[in-house]
């Protein structure tokens, strides 16, 4: 388990923090971190949403200047917010989102990223692309230098972005969550990536969100929490997962908050208020018959695709991202045609109807992109509250609102779900990541709710955040509701769904039912299917 | 014809030279609408200073320093300042109208227009018949603009500094992942911009004419602003559609000429607008293929601070 | 509501600034500008006809603006209120013109429905475009203004020319005095009523319904409110036909209004002014009829002031330039604040 410790360049930390703080208004990102990382060792860094872990990459990198303390690389004190000093003194950054321009060539953007630029600032293709393939070598793929990145698979362009990270011969790799978009196989390609480069010498922080995967791949593990460091480094042979597990919830009190969404905060969507769907369980609610659309450019269009969801049932949709999945959820939505078969939902062929239409008549969405799709981040919290309601009055004759109507409904479902605010005006950014899910669940899951379809409903959210919407999918399943759940995090597919599918290359590869056997799920996700 | 030839020339030079200043911004990330102000800021400052010092380098020297001092606002304003790119550049636009008309009647005294002797060079002239006539009587920036473009297509497509100014337009996060400060090189792309703008003013009023007159950029900004998009952001791409307008204007011209008596005037003047309408459109469609394939990075990508 | 009164300072702040910085430029250039300043005052409210005159110039400036507020509130940046204006007062002619032996209360309404249709066919092509294939409107809308310009150069020098004009401008024959709906000044209860029912329809439809409100999801966010059921090309096109009947039928109070015939290339700087105005209100319409007074105001002593000083015209496309170039600047703390804000948001 333990590897061998080469010897860090000084024979010191090959990254030490003293007290880094960062703060955004009241809101502290980083207090007070202090921190020794070895080096030659891969050390993860753990802890809920909004620890400040993202912050904590940022600063190292330079992305971030600090407002207090100090980064010493190798013994080398850093200027702060520098990310060509932090380049220069050996510290590479995978980030969590790409970094990569999309409409650059793979040679391009090497270029662009590399820490010392070639010989000349003015460059022949050719010259660029024999530069560059002998770097791609190591990526082990066919990746032609002149293929755009935006064409690349998610994969192979986080490869490049480790490819474009050692390019400057980095002494230091830092990982930010780059286990969010891939498949277990390609996680545990990585992880064995990781464990050659450690054994050349090279010190590697990862930022993790599951322990599983922390237990796989580090020798120490520190913990954030609320912006400080709680626990760690500390030798991961030394601990207990239980030990991490309560360093990232916290003592009593935060414990309490996880316990505490089952006891005190049982979500009640507001279902048994509206016009109660005749409850035979076997009604079909949504149904696909053999559907196929138009691809998109960065997605394949649905092939062919058959697929139910009865009342009463959680459909679990899995695949690697870019399957087909957003295809799926914006032609059930209705906001992209079919080009074949139908779409029928709660009986009724809706196949040419428009989304506001399938909207009335009982779909509900949990977007993919909660900041991006679920919400107006500059709109106030009321008006994005009562935005179904904008829709679904329609019928009303009068086309005049009361605004304090819509303020006061908006408060009530706020409240009833929990959504931490101060005033209904103020907007919808000023709220966490968790609490703008629970924004969107009190609008989606109001009253008239048949059909939910939830897209990466837990994405990036915390352990509460998290607990409390799958307890509420679990919830809305029990009052008769149907969901289709589409999701990348296989064990919360595996712990709702009463049912899977996974996409692969926008049809439908497999159908399970529980138990799930997690290899054949993952061999379906890869395309492995005999 | 050749006389066609010769007036298409003239007529887009200009118009190429601003749709290059575009280019530069347009990579960057920025939607400038303020070329029109600063051409006629150049046109502008070019006569008053070449009939002042009787030099007309001096003339173009000061025109692009006043144009980037301009620039440099313009990016202070919507950069640190975060203004609204699109209200800024037309605000831009309205100070070069108005601030030139202004100081043509307050310091310089003059109406409508001021006349000087002092102009660019013309390396080829006096040929009136055969093939020699396109290229005769072409101020020396006419002569230019080719090696312009061709400088613009270098920098932009075969240098870091290109990648580096791409990526600050297209994806500001990739570009500080690299250690490159977006906002600065939108600033030197703006400087560019300014001083090409300067450029294409001269060549307006010390170049093909011999004045100054209030509007009398009469929209090209705005032509060479629709040249970048209908050139696809390319400086070749945008330098043939500022080509392809230089050649509606010399028809357009030489109708007037000749069929005025069946066609008014004013729809003669109309085509380059409707072209425009026309180009844009298209523009729109060729570009849609690529909005929609970094419409995935939607999520990925953060907001520029 | 600090949100909201912090957008107000900072605006009023940088149309402060404007003014100050081309003072400051008057100044230099040799005007007195306690005589400038004076000047104004005389030329917008306290001279003969001056306070009159600020209205008559406020009306186009908030019919336009209004246009332009419903248009910007749904992220549609339709900046083509000047040619929507000409094209509607152009309509309003010919069927003044066609029908001038027509009982008032029923020509006037009908040209101001022409007005209103002609200048909402101009938006709606742009608009057409705009949804259906995603083409940019600011340049649409800003090609639709040239060509209505020369629509009406075209109509004033041919077709619908006063043949007994003789001055250099091309002119149309003058309307029936039985048109008329206000005096030489511009301004009369009419007119007033009229403007201010329009405002107050338009608030109504911003504030007080649920097509308004769509319409601001749609422009702060068109990708949510597209998640939402909301039809955006529907709620785009009514948006884009809106501005237009606003601008078109600010051209034909014009017509029967102050003007009673056209002039080639009349009122050129209002399109442009009108987008100054709706933003310096804030996209408000209590806002915007705050500003266009205001700017009604200073187009009004620009008239007046030639006989104090002799300040060109200019003076004044340069101020609204500073003021557009410098308006939508807001406060580095309240930007830092929602930066910072929007970081969390992303950190989570």
């Amino acid at each position: 388990m333990t590897a061998p410790r080469p010897p860090g360049p000084a024979g010191g930390p090959a990254v030490r923090c003293r007290s880094l703080g960062v703060y955004f208004g009241a809101v502290r990102a980083l207090h007070d971190v202090s921190l020794d990382l070895a080096a030659g060792r891969i050390h993860a860094v753990v802890g809920q949403n909004g620890a400040g872990k993202s912050t904590l990459a940022k600063v190292l990198g330079g992305l971030q200047a600090p407002k207090t303390g100090e980064v010493h690389i190798a013994g080398r004190r850093l200027p702060a917010g520098d990310v060509r000093a932090a380049r220069d003194a050996g510290f590479a950054m995978v980030h969590q989102h790409f970094s990569l321009p999309p409409s650059f060539t793979v040679a391009e953007a090497l270029e662009l990223t590399a820490a010392r630029g070639g010989s000349r600032s003015i460059y022949r293709r050719t010259d660029l692309h024999r530069r560059w393939q002998h770097e791609l070598a190591d990526v082990g793929g066919e990746t032609a230098l002149s293929t755009r990145i935006r064409d690349l698979p998610v994969e192979t362009r986080q490869s490049l972005e480790i490819v474009r990270a050692l390019a400057s011969e980095a002494r230091i790799l830092m990982l930010d969550e780059p286990t969010a978009l891939l498949t277990p196989a390609a996680t545990d390609a990585l992880f064995e990536r990781l464990r050659r480069l450690r054994d050349r010498g090279v010190t590697v922080i990862i930022v993790l969100h599951k322990l599983r995967e922390v237990a796989a791949i580090a020798d120490t593990v520190s913990v954030l929490r609320d912006g400080e460091l709680v626990l760690g480094p500390i030798e991961w042979s030394e601990v207990s997962q239980g030990r991490i597990s309560d360093a990232i919830v916290g003592s009593a009190p935060a414990a309490e908050r996880i316990a505490g969404v089952g006891a005190g905060e049982t979500p009640r969507p507001g279902l048994s208020e509206g016009p109660t769907p005749p409850n035979t369980n076997k009604r079909t609610l949504l149904e696909l018959v053999r559907v196929s659309s138009r691809e998109s450019a960065f997605e394949p269009g649905l092939r062919s695709v058959d697929l139910n969801v009865e009342a009463g049932q959680i459909v679990g949709v899995a695949g690697v991202e870019g399957n087909g999945q957003r295809a799926l959820v914006s032609t059930i939505a209705g906001l992209q045609p079919v080009t074949e078969g139908s779409v029928i939902i709660g009986g009724a062929d809706a196949t040419g109807v428009s989304a506001g239409r399938r909207r009335l008549q009982g779909l509900r969405l949990v977007p993919f992109d909660r900041n991006s799709e679920g919400i107006s981040r500059s709109a106030p919290l009321w008006l994005n509250q009562s935005a179904l309601r904008l829709i679904a009055s329609r019928r009303q004759r009068s086309p005049l609102v009361s605004v304090r109507g819509l303020k006061r409904q908006a408060a009530e479902a706020m409240d009833h779900w929990r959504v931490r605010y101060d005033s209904v005006a103020q907007p919808a950014d000023s709220l966490s990541g968790g609490n703008v899910q629970r924004l969107i669940l009190s609008r989606e899951l109001a009253p008239g709710l048949e059909l939910l379809v939830a897209a990466q409903p837990t994405r990036g959210l915390d352990f509460a955040a998290t607990g409390f919407v799958r307890r509420s999918l679990r919830e809305l399943r029990q009052q008769g509701a149907g969901v289709l759940l589409v999701s990348s995090d296989l064990d919360e597919l595996f712990e709702l769904s009463d049912r899977l599918v996974v996409m692969y290359g926008g049809g439908v590869a497999a159908r399970f039912e529980a138990p799930y056997d997690p290899s054949a799920v993952g061999d379906a996700m890869t395309g492995a299917v005999r | 014809m050749e006389q066609i030839l010769a007036t298409t020339l003239r007529s887009a030079a200009p118009v190429v030279l601003v749709a290059t200043a575009g280019v530069f911004a347009f990579r960057a990330g920025v939607f400038h609408l303020g070329l029109e102000g600063l051409m006629i800021t150049g046109a502008f400052t070019t006569v008053a200073v070449a009939d002042a010092t009787g030099s007309v380098g001096l003339g173009i020297l000061a025109a692009v320093g006043v144009c980037m001092v301009l620039s440099v606002l313009y990016w202070w304003v919507i950069g640190p300042l975060g203004a609204n790119v699109i209200i800024a550049g037309l605000g831009l636009t309205s100070i070069g109208l108005g601030g030139t008309a202004f100081a043509l009647g307050a310091i310089f005294d003059r109406r409508g227009s001021m006349f000087t002797d002092t102009v660019l060079p013309r390396p080829v002239s006096g040929i009136t018949s055969g093939l020699g006539v396109i290229v005769s009587e072409h101020s020396i920036l006419v002569w230019i603009t080719p090696l312009i473009v061709l400088a613009a297509w270098v920098i932009l497509r075969r240098s870091r500094f290109g990648l580096r100014l791409a990526a600050a337009g297209e994806y500001p996060f990739a570009a500080r992942t690299a250690g490159v400060n977006p906002s600065i090189v939108r600033l030197q792309a703006l400087l560019i911009a300014g001083a090409l703008c300067a450029l294409g003013g001269a060549e307006l009023s010390v170049g093909a004419l011999n004045n100054f007159t209030e509007n009398m950029t009469n929209g090209r900004g705005f032509i060479a602003f629709v040249a970048v998009i209908f050139g696809a952001w390319h400086p070749i791409g945008a330098a043939l559609a500022g080509l392809f307008f230089g050649l509606a204007d010399a028809i357009g011209i030489q109708s007037q000429i000749n069929i005025t008596e069946r066609v008014p005037r004013e729809f003669v003047l109309m085509i380059p607008f409707v072209l425009t309408i026309f180009a844009v459109w298209l523009g729109g469609l060729w570009r849609r293929r690529s909005l929609e394939a970094e419409a995935g990075y939607a999520e990925l990508r953060e907001p520029d601070f | 509501m600090t949100d909201g009164l912090q957008r107000w300072a900072s605006t009023a702040a940088m149309v402060g600034l404007s003014f100050l910085l081309t003072a400051a430029i008057l100044q230099v250039s040799g005007y007195g500008v306690g005589d400038v300043f004076s000047g104004v005052i005389e030329g917008s409210i306290t001279a003969p006809g001056a306070a009159s005159s600020s209205i008559r110039w406020a009306i186009p400036l908030l019919l336009i603006g209004l246009g332009v507020a419903v248009g910007f509130r749904a992220g549609f940046f339709n900046v083509g209120g000047q040619g929507q204006f000409y094209v509607g007062a152009c309509a309003a002619l010919a069927v003044t013109l066609g029908w001038s032996d027509g009982p008032a209360p029923l020509v006037i309404p009908c040209g101001m429905l022409a007005a209103v249709v002609t200048g909402m066919a101009w938006s709606l092509l742009p608009g057409y475009l705009r949804v259906r294939f995603g083409t940019d409107e600011v340049l649409t809308t800003l090609m639709m203004s040239f060509i209505g310009a020369l629509v009406l150069q075209y109509l004033t020098a041919g077709p619908m020319r006063n043949p007994s004009g003789t001055g250099q401008t091309a002119a149309s024959e003058r309307i029936p005095e039985a048109f008329r709906i206000t005096d030489g000044s511009g301004v009369s209860t009419t007119v007033v009523v009229l403007v201010g029912g329009v405002a107050a329809l338009v608030w109504l439809l911003l504030e007080r319904t649920r097509f308004g409100m769509t319409m601001t999801l749609v422009g702060r966010n068109p990708t949510m409110a597209r998640w939402q059921g909301i039809d955006v090309r529907r709620v785009g096109l009514i948006n884009f036909a809106l501005s237009g009947a606003l601008a078109g039928l600010a051209g034909a109070v014009e017509l029967y209004g102050p003007a009673g015939r056209l002039v080639t290339g009349f009122s050129p700087e209002v399109g442009f002014t009108a987008v100054v105005v709706a933003l310096v209100g804030l996209l408000s319409v209590g806002g915007t009829i705050v500003a266009a007074v205001f700017f009604g105001g200073l187009q009004s002593a620009i008239l007046f002031l030639p006989i104090v000083t002799d300040l060109p015209s200019p003076a004044l496309v340069l101020l609204h330039g500073m003021v557009a170039f410098l308006v939508t600047v807001r406060f580095r703390a309240a930007r830092r604040q929602r930066a910072a804000s929007g970081a969390e948001a992303r950190a989570s």
